[in-house]
This record gives C-alpha cells, sequence and structure tokens, in this order.
C-alpha cells in the first residue's frame, strides 16, 4: 500500500516528533526515580 | 612503432582532455580545493574537511578508479559505509567522550534534548513537499539531528545517493553553530528571559547512576525503537566503558585511536561520493539549503520549548538554553553560555546548556532511532 | 559588609585575575573558571575592594565554594 507524501509527512511529524518526546520524558522519569535510588554520597576517593 | 609510442604517450594526455570534457569534475576539483581550504585555513572541522575535500579530488580526477568496483576507497565504502560500520564506530568514541553528568544531575534537560530535534521533522515535511521521495526526504531531515554520524548512518541505509550532500550539510553546519545560533536566540527571547539568572544547584550525580544510565537507555531506549539499537547501543558502550572506569584502554582506543582511523576513512569515502556528474544538481543546492533550514529550525523550537518551561516554571528556566537540545556537543552549550553572558554577566548558564546539550546528543540518537522504526512499522522500511 | 563571590558550577580555577586590596566594579572579571573545557570568568557582584582570595590557580571548586570576599 502506498501512502501519499502528506500522510507520509504528518505521520511521521506526529509518531516521530511524539515519539521522540516521549521517549526522552520516559528516560528523564528514570533519570529521575535513578538519581532518587542511588543519591550522590561522597565516595572517600574511591576513584574507578 | 612510432606510432605505438604516440598511442602510449596519447595515454598520459586522455586525462587532461577529459577535464575539459567533463566539467563538473573540474568544478568538483575545485570544490575539493574549497572543502581542503577551509579545513585547512579556516580550522572548520579540519578532521573531516581535510580527508573529505582530498577524498573529493581525488573522484574527480579524469578517469579515476578510485571508486569503481574494486578501487580503493570503494574497498574502504563497501567495508565501512554500506555496512554503516564507521559512524557506529565513531559512536562508540562519541560515546567514551561525553560527560553526561550535567544531563543526568538535571533529567529535565532531556525534554529539550528533544524539542531540539523538531527542525528534523519539519524539514521532512518540506522536502516531501518539495517533491523529494520518501526516504530521501528522511535523510534530509535527518541533517537536523545536527549530528555526522547520525546523518550518515541513516543516509547511507536508505538513501545512498545523497550522502555527500547530507554528510557535507551536517559536518558544516555543525561547525557553523556558533554563527547560526545566535542571532535564532537573540530574537525570539525577550529582554526580561535573557538575563534570567539560573543557579546552579544540582546535587553530584552518583557513580551507580552513571553506571545505570548507558544499560536503561540501551534497554528502553532499544525496546522502543529497535531499529536504532545499533546507534544508542554503541553511543551508551562507550559511555559505559567511561563511566566503569576499569576499561580504560578500551575507553582510550574508541575515543583516540578507532575514532582517528575511522574519522580518516570515513571523511576519504564521503568525499569520494562527490563525483561531479553525480553531485552538481540543484538537488545538491536544495539539500544544502534544508540542512540549513533544518538546523534554525532546531534552534527556533529549542528556544520555544525553553520560552514555554520559562512560563510553566513562573521564570526560573532561561529560554536560551533550549537552542542547547541539539547533538553539537559541546559547542551548542558554550554558544548558550557565551550570548547568556552578553545579558547580564553574573548569569552562569553553562551547565544547564551542557545538560541540554547532552541531553541533545541522545535526543538526536533517539529521535533516528524513532524515525527508523515509525518507517518501519508504516512499512515503508523493512 | 563582606561579600562571598561563590563559584557558579564545579571546575578548575585557571587564573585569577584581581589580587587582595584591589578595587573591583560590578560586572569586573575576578576569575576565570574553567569548567566543561570551557573559560568562564567571574565577576563581581557589586562594587567593593577584594579582601580576600580563597583560592590559587589550578584549584578544582565545588559549586557554592567561596572563591573571593569583597569587602
Amino acid at each position: 500500500m502506498e501512502m501519499d507524501n502528506f500522510t507520509f509527512g504528518v505521520t511521521m511529524l506526529v509518531a516521530g516528533m511524539g515519539g521522540t518526546l516521549v521517549t526522552l520524558g520516559l528516560l528523564s522519569l528514570m533519570m529521575m526515580a535513578l538519581g532518587k535510588l542511588f543519591p550522590y554520597k561522597e565516595e572517600g576517593g574511591k576513584e574507578g | 612503432m612510432m606510432e605505438a609510442i604516440i598511442a602510449g604517450l596519447g595515454g598520459l594526455v586522455i586525462g587532461f582532455k577529459m577535464l575539459f570534457v567533463n566539467w563538473q569534475s573540474l568544478i568538483m576539483l575545485g570544490v575539493g580545493g574549497v572543502l581542503l581550504w577551509l579545513g585547512i585555513k579556516k580550522d572548520c572541522e579540519p578532521l573531516l574537511l581535510v580527508p573529505i575535500g582530498f577524498g573529493c579530488i581525488l573522484v574527480n580526477i579524469p578517469m579515476s578508479d578510485v571508486m569503481l568496483k574494486d578501487g580503493f576507497i570503494r574497498t574502504i565504502y563497501d567495508a565501512g559505509i554500506d555496512t554503516e560500520l564507521f559512524p557506529l564506530l565513531i559512536f562508540i568514541g562519541i560515546g567514551a567522550m561525553t560527560d553526561f553528568g550535567p544531563v543526568l544531575a538535571q533529567p529535565y534537560t532531556f525534554l529539550l534534548g528533544a524539542a531540539g530535534q523538531f527542525g528534523i521533522f519539519l524539514t521532512l515535511m518540506l522536502a516531501l513537499f518539495l517533491g523529494f521521495p520518501k526516504l530521501d526526504a528522511v535523510s534530509i531531515g535527518i541533517i537536523g539531528a545536527c549530528d555526522g554520524p547520525t546523518a550518515i548512518y541513516v543516509t547511507s541505509k536508505y538513501a545512498p545517493h545523497l550522502l555527500g550532500a547530507v554528510a557535507v550539510a551536517a559536518y558544516s553546519y555543525m561547525s557553523l553553530v556558533p554563527v547560526i545560533q545566535p542571532p535564532i536566540m537573540k530574537a525570539l527571547t525577550t529582554e526580561k528571559e535573557k538575563k534570567t539568572v539560573m543557579k546552579f544547584t544540582a546535587k553530584p550525580v552518583s557513580k551507580t547512576t552513571k553506571l545505570l544510565f548507558p544499560l536503561v537507555i540501551t534497554i528502553v531506549g532499544g525496546c522502543i525503537a529497535p531499529k536504532g539499537l545499533p546507534l544508542l547501543a554503541t553511543i551508551m558502550l562507550g559511555n559505559l566503558m567511561k563511566e566503569s572506569g576499569v576499561v580504560a584502554r578500551l575507553a582510550g582506543a574508541a575515543e583516540n585511536e578507532i575514532a582517528n582511523v575511522v574519522t580518516l576513512f570515513l571523511g576519504l569515502c564521503i568525499g569520494a561520493t562527490m563525483a561531479g556528474p553525480a553531485f552538481i544538481r540543484a538537488e545538491t543546492l536544495i539539500i544544502l539549503g534544508l540542512g540549513f533550514l533544518a538546523i534554525c529550525l532546531d534552534t527556533v523550537c529549542g528556544v520555544l520549548f525553553g520560552k514555554l518551561l520559562y512560563i510553566i516554571t513562573g521564570g526560573k528556566i532561561n529560554p536560551l538554553i533550549g537552542s542547547a537540545g541539539i547533538s553539537a556537543f559541546p559547542m551548542a552549550a558554550r554558544v548558550v553560555a557565551k550570548v547568556g553572558m552578553q545579558y547580564n554577566k553574573k548569569n552562569y548558564l553553562l551547565m544547564h546548556a551542557m545538560g541540554a546539550n547532552a541531553g541533545g546528543q541522545i535526543g538526536s540518537v533517539i529521535a533516528a532511532a524513532v524515525m527508523l522504526s515509525v518507517l518501519a512499522g508504516m512499512g515503508v522500511i523493512r | 559588609m563582606a561579600i562571598d563571590v561563590i563559584a557558579p558550577m564545579p571546575g578548575t580555577i585557571k587564573e585569577i585575575i584581581v589580587k587582595a586590596g584591589d578595587a573591583v566594579k560590578e560586572d569586573e572579571e575576578l576569575v576565570i573558571l574553567e569548567a566543561m573545557k570551557m573559560e568562564n570568568p567571574i565577576v563581581a557582584p557589586s562594587n567593593g575592594t577584594v579582601k580576600e582570595i580563597k583560592v590559587k590557580e589550578g584549584d578544582k571548586v565545588n559549586t557554592s565554594q567561596v572563591l573571593v570576599v569583597l569587602g
């Protein structure tokens, strides 16, 4: 099924940009959660 | 015997004759020279422009067989660009170089990194409107990711005939970020917004978080957009190696030796796609124009999103940092810090902008990955 | 009235421009703080005299650490 360029473009804008925003939003939430779960504490000079 | 000698000597001048038959090649020899000049004299991405310029010259020498079957650059091209290996190898190095600390310390900056990708999709629409076929339009839009390897990855897979134009546009505009962005940033924000002071209060990020970050991104991002998994995975592998601290040799090799070797090969191959007859077309100019627009639109959308955050937070977030939500790391963040200081010397936006910029780095990869998966979902690509 | 000039971000002291006893104007550069490979001039928040410099070149500083005291 060949879709016309307009449908294609709008789909890409909605699904693509929407998907990008949602994915990054999700990742930012997960990073916030990780930051809360493992808060920074002085790591006594134990560098890598 | 005389005839044979003359015929033999004739073989030596045929190249010069052809030079005037193929006027496009002649022009492209000049273009190659300009690229070299930009790289060497103007210090504009010399690591890329020097091999690109030279590759461009090589392929446009009449009767040159470097890009024909079994030619030396063709062999490299088939091994590294056709297979998409080179951009991925570069990505391991970028991952090993990038400190995602600022974005982890302020996770909301991920969203700014998403807003900076709007240009990709708006440009895609425009390219479709101008009559480019679907996959060509996708590859042109991806210039707006402002990320060379991503653009090369997508283009070499779905529109290899545009590779030269797209790669040159992506890399040259990336180095023009300090010129392109400030006027847009200044035009779109009010005096008061520009002067918004942001204190950097975020706590440092724990090592556990830094180690889990690449894994979470790879797994979650990979599940959402499996088509872009190689892009995500390589950048995150590099970052994991850096943050783990236990494989300093591998991380060092990824960001130095491997990246250097691959950059050389990549540049040569990109240059070699710029053969006169294929490159000198109205299409190329349109692509360069659209690419420029893509990066402007990224900046516009980033700043507008910044303004939205300014309103939502009641004036706590300086909209200028929105323009750093692109992938040109860390250049875009420095531009923000500089512009911010022009308006208020006591305003230090660098760390916030770095967050948005690192977010933009992830954002551009996610955007490309999402785009490919959406395309696959629609059945446009397999 | 003493004013503490603090580091707005973590980084390394690249250069100390003023010395104790100098009179400085608002927005005058006091210290160059290098962070994320960028040099950031740290400026005086108001007019005053440099009372004390709390860091030396090459020091690593954290956010909110006092760099210079203006009197």
